[in-house]
């Protein structure tokens, strides 16, 4: 196998190295940030060679599948393993200049350290094709994700942290009983294989079978904060310091969920997650999450909160593109992925720069902003706009295509919740825009710390390709959840 | 030569962009730019409309759906010019009046984006890119609303954008539920094929129901219609334009496209939605004229007239034949040459007197003799008294009534001309044969500067020619709708 073919073993491994080599460095952050970005450029590499090709599996060990752990690669994780890459690596760049000023500068080398070892991890949630290895990983970002919550040594992030961690545990727990039923009925961790032993005991288990699933959809559930068990979210993404925030509203949240929808695609597959109600109970949760998020995001006064319940609703429309059980729903949930991550990674580096040149984190004080910050101002309506449904930017592809896939299942009166969720959503962003450029009140004085642009204006630029590239983009995701 | 046809919706918007930099445009330059960049979208939209008509330009195709194109034809092209023409007056009406205002700058950076934005709604080639301008015309038009920046300002503007997105939601769910019957948005005249093969019935009629009622917001469709008069707040230019073409306009435009070109009236006709329809129409007719009637702010009294003549286009459009459409359309010009009339008389008298309602304005044709002849022109026009403009539309409108069998409207219409002049001569009579208000008797000559009378003298000159010479436009819309009901 070549050197490009086998990158997403690479990733994983030279991450894992680097973080380990990050402690005996004097500047870590000139390690790091070329490191990630030589990643970054080694992913996209992979990625564009891969466009049209056959999906593959990468061995990583000595043993074939049933024994050994495999890597699957297909476009859905290639795409997963790009914005993960991209979003980390623009995250730290952005956060190089500001980092210090919020947690200081002691701090920073910690930080690096565990988010080297989150990204890892999370590349192995979306690559592995083994079960019990997917929960590995999922335990290691766990604590990779606790850790740079509390890297602000502040009251409020131990208090969320260790109710993530108890909240965290649960889901393990249950995914891990999951996978023990699994095992039970089939004696092999590998998805493709449990499948094929799956299926000819399909009828005869079945309430074992949607025992296991129900427990994936908790445990998965709880780290994705699927409504209504997100209740750790808003603190946690609150609390953080900004780079936390964007890389855990980005990316953490979405690592399961992935995990989750490769259950439903490879381990189960389309016929047997349509026999059941589970599927019912999926779109239940995710429904009401979407209106619910939406409403509780409204009735926040501190920004940070306000994007962070906003992303418990976000994560409704994931799970509910996965609770539609076809190729084209499951397509829209990985899409969704992507457009969201971005998006909300966004908003979070731009939440966190106004409440450090403002110095005050409520929503109220973001009035007449937009004349002092016009650029930075300007891209928080851009992806607000996204969020709300403005054609051709992300959040409005996925929401037409949620809804013709909607439609296409017979159930048309689901469309609802997305349009309600939709108006929902403009009802929060609009008025910060709004505020924030055509308040008369002035009184800003923001100071003058330095912002990193160039890092948004890439954030900014892919954003709206993902939306302009969005057929291309969906056509292959669906091609490979076939 | 396709690509011009992206040019009056580029132009304005890069222009706007230009303006907004204080060290390229000096400040008492700003009139002379905007009236030069409006003036020069009108030559390039004229240019295609005589050049180049029937070109088609793909912009951006992702795939079926999102596929932004632009198409001219006919009715396109009318509303573009009419829009253009209109916009060119508008920018040396409001260079001189802005200056009372305050923030011109600001002003006309909105102003011209939102003159794109009416083009790229005038020359959309599928109900994608219409709605995607329609979206955007919400967000553009906005900053001109809450222009005042005072607590009602912000109120209406909050209004305004509440209801614009209800109606923009419930025609994406339209869209949505349109799409995946037909696979296609393309605007064909007479509607599309496959929706007649392909759609069920039941869903097709509450897709059609959600369009109507969502393009229906931003048409002041009663009792939807709340945030229009509210809107009133912004500055005259403002609601002149808003009324006059961007904003009702638009709505009134997109129906017609919705109707005609997406669903065809056959398919409408079976759907049995029209009794329905027709009462919400109706009311929106009387109950327009009938709270004009109330009103003594002269702009608010004027608001609701424009919601009581939107009612005619409506009900144009749901009697779904040639003739209807033709009198919604022929309606949809004279109604904007009018009201922008009658806007701008009002804005001059606030401007030279600063006076607002109209039991302030006793014997003020005497003091403002050109604007209150304008005035009068305009008025006479809206009620329909021959050979106004206003008369040819409501003949129109009323063979269509006859030939769908629907006598009652004819009523309707007659008995809303009633009130129209009910609400309008009141003001003209009191302008030209009250006594004088004390406070301005003394003042030799209130009309405005020239800047601000040359539009208003010039458009009513539009609405006596269209009044007299009807037939030029007519023919050319006739063409254009006759492809509908082939």
């Amino acid at each position: 196998m070549n050197i490009i073919g086998s990158t997403p073993l690479l990733l994983i491994l030279l991450l894992l190295l680097s973080s380990f080599t990050l402690p005996f460095l004097k500047n870590p952050i000139k390690f790091s940030l070329p490191v990630l970005g030589a990643l970054t450029i080694l992913s996209w590499i992979h990625g564009l060679l891969f466009i049209g090709g056959e999906e593959y599996t990468i061995q990583a060990g000595h043993f074939e599948a049933p024994f050994g752990i495999m890597l699957r690669v297909t476009a859905v994780e290639i795409a997963i393993g790009l914005l993960f890459m991209t979003i980390t690596t623009l995250v730290i760049w952005f956060s190089a200049s500001q980092f210090h000023r919020e947690v200081g500068k002691s701090q920073q080398k910690t930080f690096l350290i565990l988010v080297h070892l989150l990204v890892a991890s999370l590349l192995g949630i979306v690559y592995t094709q083994d079960l019990f290895n997917g929960y590995v990983f999922i335990e290691v970002s766990t604590l990779a994700a606790c850790g740079i919550i509390v890297v602000k040594n502040k009251a409020d992030n131990i208090k969320a942290a260790v109710k993530y961690l108890i909240l965290s545990s649960l889901g393990s727990g249950l995914i891990l009983m999951g996978i023990a039923y699994l095992y039970a009925l089939t004696g092999y961790l590998d998805m493709t294989f449990i499948h094929e032993a799956l299926i000819p005991i399909a009828s005869e288990k079945s309430r074992m079978i949607l025992i296991s699933m129900v427990l994936f959809m908790t445990g998965a559930g709880i780290k994705s904060a699927l409504f209504p068990l997100h209740i750790w979210l808003p603190d946690a993404h609150t609390a953080a310091p900004g780079a936390s925030s964007a890389l855990l509203s980005g990316l953490v949240i979405k690592a399961p969920a992935i995990y989750f929808l490769k259950i439903c695609v490879l381990v189960y597959g389309y016929e047997m997650i349509n026999q059941t109600a589970f599927l019912q109970l999926v779109l239940l949760f995710s429904g009401t999450g979407m209106i619910v998020g939406s409403l509780f995001a409204r009735s926040q006064k501190t920004l940070k909160r306000m994007i962070a319940y906003s992303s418990v609703a976000q994560m409704g429309y994931i799970f509910f593109g996965i609770g539609l059980g076809t190729p084209a729903g499951m397509a829209i949930a990985v899409y969704h992925m992507i457009g969201h991550g971005v998006t909300k990674a966004t908003l979070f580096l731009l939440a966190s720069t106004f409440i450090d040149k403002l110095g005050k984190k409520d929503s109220a004080s973001l009035k007449g902003v937009g004349r002092e910050m016009p650029f930075e101002m300007a891209i928080f309506s851009l992806c607000g706009f996204s969020m709300v449904g403005i054609p051709i930017l992300p959040g409005f592809i996925s929401k037409w295509n949620l809804a013709l896939a909607t439609i296409e299942t017979g159930q048309v009166w689901l469309l609802a919740i997305i349009l309600v969720s939709s108006v929902l959503n403009a009802a929060y962003y609009f008025p910060i825009t709004i505020n924030g450029f055509f308040s008369e009140e002035d009184g800003i004085k923001p100071n003058n710390n330095p912002v990193a642009k160039v890092p948004l204006g890439i954030l900014t630029v892919l954003l709206v390709m993902i939306g302009l590239l969005s057929g291309p983009i969906l056509s292959l995701i669906e091609k490979a959840l076939i | 030569m396709s690509f011009i046809l992206i040019l009056p919706i580029i132009l304005p918007m890069i222009m706007a962009m230009i303006i907004a930099q204080k060290n390229i445009i000096r400040k008492d330059r700003l009139m002379a730019f905007a009236i030069f960049s409006t003036a020069m979208t009108s030559l390039i939209v004229f240019f295609i409309m005589f050049k180049l008509p029937g070109t088609s330009l793909p912009i951006l195709h992702v795939n079926e759906f999102i596929d932004i194109r632009l198409k001219g034809d006919g009715l396109g092209f009318i509303f573009a010019g009419l829009a253009s023409i209109l916009w060119t007056l508008t920018s040396a009406y409001a260079g001189v009046y802005m200056k009372h205002e305050g923030k011109e700058r600001y002003f006309f950076i909105f102003f011209l984006m939102t003159e794109g934005v009416t083009m790229g709604i005038a020359l959309a080639g599928n109900l994608f890119t219409l709605y995607a301008f329609y979206e955007i015309l919400t967000l553009t038009t906005f900053p001109l609303v809450i222009h005042a920046g005072t607590k009602e300002a912000l109120y209406s503007g909050k209004k305004y954008i509440i209801y614009s997105l209800f109606g923009a939601t419930l025609i994406l769910f339209g869209m949505m539920i349109l799409f995946s019957a037909a696979q296609s948005l393309e605007f064909t005249a007479g509607g599309l094929a496959q929706l007649l093969k392909y759609g069920q019935p039941d869903l097709l009629a509450g897709a059609f129901l959600a369009l109507f009622v969502g393009f229906g917001v931003k048409a002041a469709l009663v009792p939807l219609h709340s945030w229009l008069p509210a809107a009133m707040v912004a500055p005259t230019p403002v609601s002149a334009l808003l009324h006059a073409v961007a904003v009702v306009k638009s709505g009134i435009f997109s129906l017609v496209r919705m109707t005609f070109f997406i669903f065809g009236p056959a398919l409408v006709m079976s759907m049995h939605l029209r009794a329905f329809l027709l009462s919400i129409v109706l009311m929106t007719i009387v109950f327009g004229s009938f709270m004009a009637l109330h009103q003594t702010h002269l702009k608010k009294r004027l608001a609701y007239s424009t919601i009581s003549q939107l009612g005619y286009m409506l009900l144009g459009i749901i009697l779904l034949n040639e003739d209807a459409l033709l009198g919604t359309m022929i309606h949809l010009i004279n109604h904007a040459l009018i009201k922008i009339v009658l806007f701008f008389c009002v804005g001059a008298i606030t401007y030279s007197t600063g006076k607002k309602y109209i039991y302030e304005i006793g014997g003020i044709g005497r003091k403002m003799p050109v604007t209150m002849m304008c005035f009068s022109v305009a008025s006479i026009s809206l009620i329909g008294i021959p050979p106004s403009n206003g008369f040819v539309s409501k003949w129109f409108l009323g063979l269509g009534a006859m030939s769908a069998g629907q006598t009652l409207n004819i009523v309707i219409l007659l008995l809303s001309a009633f009130l129209t002049a009910g609400y309008l001569l009141p003001i003209v009579v009191g302008a030209f044969f009250t006594k004088t208000a004390s406070d301005i008797a003394d003042e030799e000559n209130l009309d405005p500067p020239k800047a601000m009378l040359i539009p208003i003298v010039v458009i009513t000159g539009l609405v006596i020619t269209m009044g007299i010479f009807p037939n030029p436009v007519i023919g050319y819309l006739q063409v254009a709708i006759e492809k509908i009901f082939l």
